[in-house]
């Protein structure tokens, strides 16, 4: 018997050639997933007629013009970056050294200049989130973000069970464990260069930080009421 | 200049897909168009950070997709129950097609507004898009895994709520 994923992952064409042939024979054999596999496709098929009447029909005028005549700010878009308030912590250099010698694996606390604002600090050559970073993996909900500077991205499980979250920053996206009652930082990895400031509102998960959560990460990431209850126990 | 202009002309292109899958993130006809317009003005905005040679389309549906989650997370829930906007609008000027089409157009649009957020964008990039999984993964910053569990549990609800 296939998985639903993989039943679905056949229906989607996902599958390498062997394996496609091999749910195919197995759906073909049983008569209520060839049933189920024809309503899928009936769905998506309705679906695509449904909403490629929006994709087909003439783009309102309205926003060809926004593209045709952007509005006046954009104008300033380089003015306003250079007077854009001082970042609350750390600036970009200081990020992107951590993340160097987090990604080499060596780490002198030395070579990072600490200051009480500092995101992260050093102890018994551990790496712990520290001020803003700690303040926001303690306190923020991935299901309710709020105005910080620090976006918590998914919270889940390891294979130790320990509580993990992701986090985005302007100049930086990274994971942390629970330690004890302290976050220890699994990886940072600098964002790209020149994909600071407002670069946080379309960035994906940077590839590297989703490589590390998909080999961390036991099961399923939390849904807002795991991570609710999660938080309430202290993140244990 | 030229690749100012090459940058605008791009996303010109993209614009039908662009509010297509702003349809299927949103409410109501209004809200996608609201949500595409925004999405313009931060692409626009942001214009210098898209890196040349990587996908116009897929750094953009993230935007899309990144200011959808901002303005459904700020909206209070009891919205969801308030009267739909004027219906004149989203009625199209050919009387028979049209019309048929638009009704089930938000027959759909209903549909998948019932299904979580999570499960809904999931849907919408894979079974009303066309991406690939991985494609999926990568612009959500989502593991694999996720997508398709998430991809399971969204179409089973849909198919229930649409009854094919």
């Amino acid at each position: 018997m296939v998985s639903d994923e993989k039943f679905f992952a056949w229906l989607d064409g996902e599958l390498s050639p062997d394996e496609a042939a091999r749910v195919e024979a197995e759906v073909s054999a049983d008569p209520e997933r060839s049933r189920l596999a024809e309503q899928h496709r009936a769905m998506q098929a309705r679906l695509g007629r449904a909403f490629g009447t929006i994709a087909e029909a003439p783009v309102p005028d309205s926003l060809a013009e926004a593209i045709r005549k952007p509005p006046a700010e954009v104008i300033d878009f380089a003015a306003a970056k250079s007077t854009r308030q001082p970042r609350s912590w750390g600036a970009l250099p200081q990020w992107a050294a951590m993340a160097a010698t987090l990604a080499i694996g060596i780490f002198v606390g030395t070579q990072v200049q600490t200051s009480p604002s500092a995101p992260v600090e050093v102890q018994g050559g551990k790496i712990y989130a520290a001020s803003a970073l700690n303040q926001a993996l303690e306190t923020e909900l991935a299901s309710a973000p709020g105005k910080g500077p620090v976006r918590v991205g998914v919270t889940f499980r390891d294979q130790s069970g320990a509580v993990c979250r992701s986090f985005t920053q302007a100049e930086a996206s990274g994971l942390a464990c629970r330690n004890g009652d302290r976050w220890q930082l699994r990886g940072l990895f600098a964002a790209p260069e020149g994909q600071g400031g407002d670069y946080r509102m379309a960035a994906g998960m940077d590839a590297n930080l989703a490589a590390l959560v998909d080999s961390t990460m036991s099961g399923e990431p939390m849904d807002a009421s795991q991570e609710k209850a999660a938080k309430a126990k202290g993140w244990r | 200049m030229d690749s100012s202009l090459a940058f605008e002309n791009e996303l010109a292109q993209l614009l039908p897909r662009l509010r297509r899958f702003a349809h299927s993130l949103s409410r109501n006809p209004s809200d996608a168009d609201d949500l595409t317009q925004t999405t313009i003005e931060r692409a626009l905005r942001s214009r210098d950070q898209w890196q040349e040679g990587t996908r116009l389309d897929s750094w953009t549906y993230r935007i899309m997709r990144n200011l959808w989650i901002d303005t459904a997370r700020s909206r209070s829930r009891k919205e969801k129950f308030e009267a739909p906007p004027e219906e004149a609008e989203f009625l199209g000027e050919d009387p028979t097609g049209a019309i048929e089409a638009s009704v089930e157009l938000k027959r759909v649009m209903a549909a998948m507004e019932r299904l979580p957020d999570d499960q809904r964008e999931v849907v919408a990039l894979i079974l009303i898009e066309g991406f690939g999984y991985r494609e999926t993964s990568e612009m959500l910053g989502l593991p694999i895994g996720t997508v398709s569990s998430r991809l399971v549990r969204g179409r089973t609800a849909l198919l229930e709520m649409v009854g094919m």
